[in-house]
């Protein structure tokens, strides 16, 4: 395809001219490598470990999937839940909310006493930081559903799940893949930050062990892995709603 | 269809004719939504292969007879409501009458066959015995070549013949229409109207058919009802004597113009009366 063969090359060509301008800035500015080392220092110390960015790059991305699938099926499923029985609703959401207020960092400490050091407990907290924006987008796109299409539906002898996959959750889809897109990158964030409980492998324990001792390198080799994973991640979460969702971008 | 015609309806026939078994009866039907009463006393039959034809003022209650008649709304406690010969709750026509509401409602997510299909999938048919028995059915429909298209993609008049093509090929006896074409340009509304009266006359199916438009209402229908300002009823059934198939310039013609003329008489009457009743209800305060 020549137009996303063009939009390819512009973007390649935008992170090229960044990197120039990171590059030269420093030399130019002779900026202390302490705030700001050259990215070509930074790339030369991955390519001299390799091994530990790869299996720390693998790691986070298994606890960060695992996290978000997990939250998103669970988000959708209660979203349909709270939709359908009113009383559940009532019932569950506020506690929903108020989980929501437990700052991660406090819920992280809980989520290792329980789990341990495993990557069950990172995906757990990356879960955590998940399912809460599935299911309030969830909930808000099955409330735009038409009332004159479900009546339509219901002319035709629908039955409640023919009427949920058939018109409810195709209508709520562009709403799903707007709280996805935003798991994608707080899963992340829930895996990393899962990590800093403890662990061996990850880019949340290389980012952690940089820190103690202070080398900055490898502070923003670990950052850029994780800006990797994480635009990587959420740009095939959009290219898939760009698939499944292509009528609403249309209209 | 009009073979059962009598040769010398007057210009009212206020009882309807005697037939053996309507399709479709609505006796004394009331339906209040709380302090509102949207039907009062409402009384219709529609007969097997008849096209009927609604109009009246606007808030007459049109929309109410349909929901019942669909079998989204249950009328109140008292009516009688007969499909087929039997007595039967509104709740028990859904599934058995194909229904089209105003807007085509179509899912932007499907396109036009799969749209079309919507109510054979509901009722268990294999996707692709459905899209092979669509994809026949498209070229009538004037939808040939556009089967892989989705909805934003066409304009207003084939979407409403998309909407119009999964009201068909939901094959129920009793077809309801609720003002099909009323949003679309009076050119495009005139090309549908003939085109479903082609469509009606090949598949011989019953359709109760509302509308604003008396000369739409005239032009297809076998009878006209003309609808009371709220609380509907049927304020008057005018046979529609028109020699079928029904050609553009029989609108011109003097018995067009005659029947015209008494119906606007009876809906002018109801629209002064809902909407004098309109300014009584604000005044006092």
């Amino acid at each position: 395809m020549p137009v996303s063969l063009r939009k390819l090359i512009r973007l390649l060509l935008g992170l090229a001219i960044a990197a120039v301008v990171w590059e030269g800035a420093v030399l130019l500015f002779g900026i202390r490598p302490y705030y700001l080392p050259r990215l070509s220092t930074i790339l030369l110390a991955m390519a001299a470990t390799p091994r530990a960015y790869v299996d720390g790059f693998l790691r986070t991305l298994a606890e960060t999937l695992i996290g978000f699938a997990s939250g998103g099926a669970f988000g959708v499923l209660m979203g349909v839940a709270f939709f359908r029985l009113r009383a559940l609703r009532e019932m569950v959401f506020p506690i929903f909310v108020v989980s929501q207020t437990i700052p991660v960092i406090a819920f992280g400490a809980l989520v290792v006493l329980w789990f341990g050091n495993t990557l069950l407990a990172k995906a757990i907290i990356a879960f955590y930081l998940t399912f809460f924006p599935v299911t309030v987008n969830t909930l808000l796109g099955l409330e735009t559903v038409d009332p004159k299409q479900v009546d339509l539906m219901r002319s035709f002898g629908a039955s409640n799940r023919q009427l949920l996959l058939r018109l409810q959750l195709p209508t709520a889809l562009p709403q799903i893949f707007v709280a996805l897109r935003l798991a994608a990158s707080l899963s992340l964030v829930g895996a990393i930050v899962g990590e800093w409980f403890g662990d061996t492998t990850g880019l949340g324990v290389l980012l952690l062990q940089a820190m103690f001792t202070e080398n900055v390198v490898a502070i923003w080799a670990a950052l850029l892995a994780a800006a990797l994973l994480g635009t990587g991640f959420y740009a095939v979460v959009a290219a898939v709603e760009r698939r499944l969702v292509f009528w609403s971008a249309e209209q | 269809m009009q073979a059962a015609r009598l040769p010398n309806p007057g210009p009212t026939t206020e009882a309807p004719q005697a037939r053996p078994e309507p399709l479709l009866y609505l006796g004394a039907l009331n339906k209040t939504f709380g302090p509102v009463a949207a039907l009062s006393g409402l009384q219709a039959s529609v007969g097997p292969g008849e096209f009927v034809t609604v109009v009246g003022p606007s808030g007459c209650g049109k929309s109410t007879l349909f929901n019942i008649v669909a079998g989204l709304e249950e009328p109140d406690a008292g009516g009688i409501l007969r499909f087929e010969g039997k007595s039967c709750h509104a709740a028990d026509l859904l599934g058995r009458v194909s229904f089209m509401p105003q807007r085509d409602l179509l899912f932007p997510w499907r396109n036009v066959v799969d749209n079309a299909i919507l109510a054979l999938e509901v009722e268990g048919m294999p996707r692709d015995q459905a899209r092979a028995k669509a994809l026949k059915m498209l070229p009538e429909f004037g939808l040939a070549g556009f089967e892989k298209q989705y909805p934003n993609q066409l304009s207003g008049g084939m979407r409403q013949r998309v909407a119009l093509m999964r009201t068909f090929l939901f094959e129920r006896d009793l077809m309801l229409l609720d003002e099909p074409f009323g949003a679309l340009d009076a050119l495009t509304r005139a090309m549908m109207q003939r085109w479903l009266l082609d469509v009606w006359q090949k598949y011989r199916r019953t359709i109760l058919f509302i509308t604003h438009d008396v000369d739409e209402a005239i032009f297809l229908g076998d009878r006209v009802l003309v609808m009371t300002a709220r609380p509907g009823s049927v304020k008057l059934e005018q046979v529609v004597d028109l020699p079928r198939p029904r050609r553009p310039e029989i609108v011109t013609s003097p018995e067009f113009v005659r029947l015209k003329r008494t119906l606007l008489d009876a809906i002018e009457e109801e629209s002064m009366k809902s909407f004098q009743s309109s300014i009584a209800q604000e005044k006092p305060q």
